[in-house]
């Protein structure tokens, strides 16, 4: 036991610090379970519309492998929580990540562990301390989400169970990150190994739900649907996710004991001795410093690219069910419905990528305040270079990831037997305006004080929140228009057309514009 | 080289440089002095053109650095106190592009010879250096440079002696090619070994700025004495401070006025043995810094 004292101080001291993070991302998730929860109802009043409704998600390969299958499809509580048993899930696993990591690895590297570590505080209580703070916060939202659903109407032993998925999620995500956070001395490259293992368990999952059934049950995402919350539960499987948590954590804690403070288990690799010429400005610097992170963005988009095409061709399959054939002839036929599905996968790639520009941002702010950007000034860089290296790799390898991502998308949508002649690609890049829109907002956070930068994560957060619950409230079209998403042309289903595209563009230059007036005039601190 | 005249930098409420002066002349090492949260850092970001002054005047090279910034940059090079490095970057990348940024040319051999002499692996990459060795990157980096000025921010709090002295002969051979430098410092030993000028400030003030000869002229040396004959009421004469009698024993601060006096009535208790001690910078920089900002005279007295 000695070796965690001092962990509950550290969990109480974490959640103080996570207390706007992850009460943001609490009440984004609450609100989005109650919206689907009370609208569903709505939608589909009767019971044949309900099935006809489940039956079409079934019948779709597609919504299958990004939602898990509708295992009951007279059960309405199954059907409103199609998209948040799995998919939705997902950010339940990440809001773990982030918060395991950042107050292992993240802290490790920045050396506040070194600090902790002199104090009278154990040896595994950084660790515990971490993994019971995420465990806390998905426990929270798990109850919370479990009541929410049965605020909304849904069956209480049904909404129990679907909260008891969700943390879960939570628990086996953070005991993943736990481990995770042991194989590197780099806490960019933890979060990398973290993110492709959910990913993995995802793809298990996608893979098992549309074709090798059994590899399902690999997945704690396949465990979620597996559960039948609102069907027939089976609530044995609501002990996979503690044994398995259980199982990572001790691997996690086996690594620990075996690697030094600081060092990752992975050797930590040296560099070169002398720096090429070409890294001579910082621009340069800022290319050199996120190619890594580019790389590993630019491998993951691809492969979420290719199954995203893969499966756009597949929608055409649900034609044997009535209501999906007079749904689809009522949008113009299997093209027009494939052209659909196109549109919504690249509004969702639109706000991924965007992340990645505000990560890039994210890390300028950092680079001020732990001092590298005051030691970039001092040399013969004028404030407009050093914003400038920001904003560009910002701007450039989010427009680059677009472009990737909509090749992927035509080489997956083709290799499933799509047919030729939709330009996705076009389609993909013709989100770029609200990214470069994102990024300059984020900018324009950054501009006025390197700590504001966060406000960003914010904006992005409320812009996704309103095309989600948005249309599911009804609010006002005015409302919807505040987030740069909904002006995009949705390509393929309509036409390019300019003058949307050229007006986030010149939002986006504006916001560019003041951002570098106000970088240049402030205290850089 | 360095001018700066009654500047104010205000953060909100706070006023962080409250009419600091600073006049560093060429050609010479000036130290610049002071407790923590005095200004030192808030001085230099302001002379790097990172802050924005509120009020008084600041040239390097007699230029403004908020907006010749670029152009005063390709003449010096900076150590900052803290040095961050680029997690994914090697140390030798950070020093040759930071040489490089600086607008200067890569000098492998005198690269070579710094690495060597700081024993310093510029394979590392940046997260997996200590605080030591941050610092001597950056040190690294600023040496290998021709800069017409130095400005370092307490730019050895990390190493261990033996790279001080790598240090102190890097910024005597730098000096010799008629390079100025700017040294922010702790650490008085050094200040004292390397500085002809130096500069004390307190709560965004200037206490005292001067030669260290002129400044120990205007500071007491501490007086010992053995003496035969019962000693002397020296507490009476002016310029003595804290005397303290033991028997035949007797020591005393003692301003230069006072000096004579003393040493004629120690000769006169027949003094058997006498040592007097110039003040050492440790003396001179807790009797500036001890003293409250409204008292800050040269020569302040002790409380």
């Amino acid at each position: 036991m000695s070796t965690v004292v001092g962990a509950g101080l550290l969990v109480r001291h974490g959640l103080r610090r996570d207390r706007v993070l992850a009460g943001v991302w609490l009440v984004v998730l609450l609100l989005t379970c109650y919206a689907s929860a009370a609208a569903t109802a709505g939608l589909y009043p009767t019971e044949k519309e309900q099935v006809a409704a489940a039956e079409a998600i079934d019948a779709s390969p597609a919504l299958v492998a990004l939602y898990g299958p509708i295992l009951d499809v007279h059960s309405l509580g199954e059907l409103a929580m199609t998209k948040l048993t799995v998919n939705y899930a997902v950010l339940v696993a990440i809001l773990s990540l982030v918060l395991v990591r950042r107050h292992t690895r993240v802290e490790e590297e920045g050396g506040q562990l070194e600090l902790v570590g002199g104090t009278a505080v154990g040896r595994d209580a950084v660790l515990a301390a971490a993994v019971a703070e995420a465990i806390t916060v998905s426990f929270a939202l798990g109850v919370l989400a479990g009541v929410t659903n049965i605020l909304a109407g849904l069956p209480v032993m049904g909404s129990v169970a679907f909260g008891a998925s969700w943390a879960g999620v939570g628990l086996v995500a953070g005991a993943l990150t736990a481990v995770a956070c042991q194989l590197s001395a780099s806490a960019r490259t933890c979060a990398a190994i973290a993110a492709a293992g959910l990913g993995v368990l995802f793809g298990l999952r996608a893979v098992g739900d549309t074709a090798v059934s059994w590899l399902s049950w690999f997945s704690p995402f396949g465990w979620s649907t597996q559960l039948r919350s609102y069907g027939d539960t089976r609530w044995w499987v609501l002990l996979l996710y503690p044994a398995l948590g259980a199982g990572l954590l001790a691997v996690a804690q086996a690594l620990r004991g075996r690697r030094d403070l600081g060092s990752g288990l992975l050797p930590a690799r040296s560099g070169p001795a002398d720096g090429s010429p070409r890294l001579s400005n910082a621009i340069a610097l800022s290319v050199r410093v996120h190619t890594p992170m580019l790389g590993t963005w630019t491998v993951a988009m691809a492969a979420m690219g290719l199954v995203l095409g893969a499966i756009a061709p597949q929608v055409g399959d649900l034609v044997d069910s009535p209501s999906a054939r007079r749904l689809m002839e009522r949008l113009g036929g299997v093209g027009a419905l494939q052209d659909t599905l196109i549109a919504a996968e690249l509004s969702v790639v639109a706000v991924v990528v965007s992340c990645f520009a505000l990560v890039v941002v994210a890390h300028g702010a950092a680079d001020e305040s732990d001092g590298r950007t005051e030691q970039v000034l001092a040399t013969a860089t004028s404030r407009s270079v050093s914003l400038l290296a920001t904003v560009f790799v910002a701007v450039v390898g989010a427009t680059w990831l677009l472009l990737v991502t909509g090749v992927a998308m035509t080489v997956g949508f083709g290799a499933a037997g799509g047919a030729s002649g939709r330009p996705v690609v076009a389609s993909a890049l013709a989100q770029a305006p609200a990214v470069w829109l994102m990024a300059g907002l984020a900018t324009v956070c950054f501009s006025l004080r390197s700590g504001w930068t966060v406000v960003a994560w914010g904006l992005l957060v409320a812009f996704v929140t309103l095309g989600q619950v948005g249309e599911l409230l009804q609010l006002p079209a005015r409302v919807l228009d505040v987030s740069p998403y909904t002006h995009v042309p949705a390509m393929p289903v309509d036409d390019f057309s300019w003058p949307p595209e050229l007006a986030l563009v010149a939002v986006a230059a504006v916001l560019l514009a003041g951002a570098w007036a106000r970088y240049r005039n402030r205290d850089i601190t | 080289m360095i001018s700066v005249r009654g500047v104010v930098k205000t953060f909100g409420t706070v006023r962080a440089l409250d009419g600091l002066d600073l006049e560093v002349r060429p050609g010479e090492v000036h130290g610049f002095l002071g407790p923590n949260g005095a200004g030192k850092s808030t001085t230099i970001r302001s002379l790097l053109g990172l802050l924005r002054i509120d009020g008084g005047t600041a040239e390097l090279f007699g230029l403004d650095p908020w907006r010749d910034t670029v152009k005063i940059h390709r003449r010096l090079a900076y150590v900052p106190g803290d040095v961050a490095l680029w997690p994914n970057l090697s140390g030798g990348e950070t020093i040759d592009m930071l040489v490089r940024m600086r607008g200067g040319h890569r000098d492998a051999f005198r690269r070579r010879e710094l690495l060597e002499r700081f024993s310093l692996d510029p394979t590392k990459k940046g997260r997996a250096y200590s605080k030591g060795n941050r610092q001597k990157v950056a040190l690294v980096a600023a040496f290998a440079t021709d800069s017409e000025l130095l400005i370092l921010d307490e730019p050895t709090s990390g190493l261990d002696p033996l790279m001080e002295e790598v240090f102190d002969e890097c910024i005597t051979e730098h000096t010799a090619r008629g390079t100025t430098v700017l040294l922010s410092s702790h650490i008085l030993g050094e200040v004292e070994r390397l500085a002809d000028r130096v500069t004390i400030i307190r709560d965004g003030r200037t206490i005292e700025s001067g030669a260290l000869q002129d400044l120990r002229h205007l500071h007491r040396s501490k007086v010992r004495a053995e003496v035969s004959a019962s000693p002397p009421d020296l507490s009476a004469i002016p310029g003595v401070y804290d005397v303290v009698v033991d028997a035949h024993r007797i020591s005393c601060s003692v301003d230069p006025e006072g000096l004579p006096p003393v040493l004629e009535a120690l000769t006169r208790a027949g003094v058997l043995s006498l040592t007097s001690a110039p003040p050492s910078l440790e003396e001179l920089f807790l009797d500036a810094y001890r003293s409250s900002p409204g008292d800050a005279a040269v020569g302040a007295r002790p409380s």
